[in-house]
């Protein structure tokens, strides 16, 4: 299995820089390499124990791949898989897939690090690529919002350094477990650069904007996959450190309320699924333990969104709702929306009422509002109107790679909700329900009064990058009194 | 003493980055930041003696942690290479916005 994780580990770089000698290939080659990821997710899974590997010295690489990982690794491959789909008939240059099987490489990694070094290279390099991807249609728009993204990525990524030394000076070790016991600030300068990244609370509020500007298949891997490597770390701390738990919870279920709100009162359809996405990723935050099962379910839903949004001839959600659209995209569109708002049946279910059943009494109330108020976000997709009448105007017919992309994914949703059946009683079933009710109704009701705008100032550069100043304060805080006490 | 310095070129270099209104004024702002977490680095290296770690009839004293440093080399290489990028990015900005005000620019821009 060591040889196993190395190969497969590598495998990506080795491809993504040879197919700049097989320029032919890159599609193939691309695909493989997904294929590779979701085959070791799936052997990840049968492992009976978790892999714990550690190279040169103590001082070297370590290593670990566990059942969590094994959910990230699987979520990672089934999204990449479904975007090299959506784009084989697209002539995409070469370098698009060169990137993309790079950025999936990086992804991986980080869902194997267990160190603060491995991971700050997987990290950036993360952001190198996802940057490349965004800046590729090279308009100055998307230039901008990917620059913007590197920015922020690399200046969080100081911070994370700074903290990364000042637990080694302590421990000599850049070990996970050295933050505990560490000076109050070194876990808090992580803990900071790691929320940036993985776009959480407000340091997370690049993430609208960014996911909104960038083209479809490039968002939907963002959403489904990249924004995860940085909350992963995140789940690892509060799982292995149990001081950490309480901190990182918070900020989830702030996270969750905060993505909520700004889809609430967002009006372009891509901009309402990336708000959604804050929100969600808020939610992997709130229940550690159950968060892999999370992930798969947000990952596979969310991508499938966003590629069906890209196929929508508008994004204005007020035009949508005076040109219907086509009923064969109305479909894909609305079973995503009732996967991620927890229909039963399908995998955001089962994945809702896990997460639910594993939070503290205090937090229910909380995330109970959340679950209600992602029902009354997907309300906005659910309620458009459509038509099957085929000559319908301004409708290019999408192409034969969106067909294939959101059958895979749509299949995952439908499939995976046979990982928990233990999930479906009828108190759960009913919860459920009950937040979907209300949710709907309380789009039905706020729909017309709704004329609230959220400051979008928080979203700029300047303030983004002030921001990261107040959270450190805050989380210096919260380390130096809840968990040093 | 030394701690504080480079503290202060850590601090300084943020502030810039909040406060330059121009972009490439902010890409030199990040530079001098990350120049400060280098020197912390180095510094954190050198907290128990200066000199090269290198095994000889010596006794060894006062030799420099040769990890921080190692490390601190790879993540050179990754700040400098991302500074390019960003410059090459802004290069291509700069048909367009020749001020590269980041007002401006961030106005034009909105989705």
């Amino acid at each position: 299995m060591t040889t196993w994780t190395v190969v497969w580990m590598a495998l990506p770089f080795f491809v993504g820089f040879s197919v700049y000698l097989l320029p032919h290939g890159d599609r193939l080659l691309a695909l493989g390499v997904a294929l590779a990821s979701v085959a070791y997710g799936i052997i990840l899974f049968l492992q009976p124990v978790s892999l714990e590997l550690q190279f040169l010295d103590s001082f070297g690489v370590t290593l670990l791949a566990d059942n969590l990982s094994a959910w990230f690794i699987l979520t990672n491959a089934l999204v990449t898989t479904a975007v090299i789909v959506y784009c084989w008939d697209q002539s995409k240059p070469d370098f698009f897939y060169i990137q993309l099987v790079m950025l999936h490489g990086s992804v991986n990694a980080t869902f194997i690090c267990a160190d603060l070094i491995s991971l700050y290279v997987a990290l950036e390099l993360v952001g190198i690529t996802t940057f490349l991807l965004i800046a590729l249609p090279r308009q100055d728009q998307t230039l901008w919002v990917g620059l913007r993204y590197l920015f922020i990525s690399n200046v969080a990524m100081l911070f994370y350094l700074m903290g990364a030394v000042l637990v080694y000076q302590a421990h000599q070790s850049f070990a996970f477990e050295g933050l505990r016991g560490a000076p109050a600030e070194a876990p808090a300068l992580i803990l900071m650069g790691l929320l940036t990244k993985g776009g959480i609370f407000v340091s997370g509020l690049w993430l609208p904007a960014t996911n909104t500007v960038a083209d479809s298949p490039v968002a939907a891997m963002m959403s489904g996959a990249v924004e995860k490597a940085g909350v992963f770390p995140l789940l690892r701390f509060a799982l292995m450190l149990d001081e950490f738990e309480p901190i990182i919870q918070i900020f989830g279920i702030a996270t969750a309320l905060l993505g909520v709100a700004y889809g609430l009162v967002a009006t372009d359809a891509k901009r309402v699924l990336a708000c959604s996405t804050l929100s969600q990723l808020g939610w992997l935050l709130v229940a550690p333990a159950v968060a892999g099962f999370y992930a798969l379910a947000h990952g596979l839903a969310k991508a499938s969104l966003f590629l069906t949004v890209g196929q929508l001839p508008e994004r204005d959600i007020t035009t949508l709702r005076q040109q219907p659209m086509a009923t064969a995209l109305w479909l894909p569109l609305t079973l995503g929306g009732l996967s991620m708002s927890g229909m039963p049946g399908l995998v955001g279910f089962g994945a809702k009422v896990l997460t639910l059943d594993s939070v503290l009494p205090w937090q229910s109330a909380a995330m109970n509002g959340a679950a209600a108020g992602t029902a009354a976000v997907y309300a906005k997709f659910i309620f458009l109107p459509h038509t099957a009448d085929a000559s319908a105007p301004k409708q290019a017919p999408p192409q034969p790679g969106y067909w294939a992309a959101s059958r895979l994914l749509l299949g995952g949703v439908v499939l995976g909700s046979a990982v928990h059946l233990e999930a479906y009683t009828w108190p759960d079933v009913a919860k459920v329900l009950a937040f979907l009710a209300g949710g709907w109704l309380a789009y039905g009701g706020l729909r017309r009064s709704l004329r609230l705008r959220l400051p979008v100032v928080l979203e700029e550069m300047d303030h983004l990058i002030g921001g990261m100043s107040v959270m450190l304060v805050v989380l210096f805080w919260m380390v130096w009194s809840w968990s040093m006490a | 003493m030394l701690h504080a310095c480079v503290y202060a070129t850590i601090l300084l270099g943020f502030f810039g980055l909040i406060f330059k209104e121009n972009l490439v004024m902010k890409i030199i702002a990040m530079d001098v930041m990350s120049t400060g977490v280098i020197a912390l680095f180095v510094l954190v290296a050198a907290r128990e003696g200066i000199r090269t770690p290198i095994v000889s009839v010596m006794t060894p004293r006062n030799f420099a942690d040769p990890v921080p440093q190692a490390v601190i080399l790879t993540a050179i290489v990754i700040g400098f290479s991302i500074q390019a990028l960003m410059l090459v990015g802004v290069m291509k900005l700069a048909r367009d916005n020749p001020t590269l005000e980041i007002r401006e620019i961030e106005k034009g821009y909105r989705p």
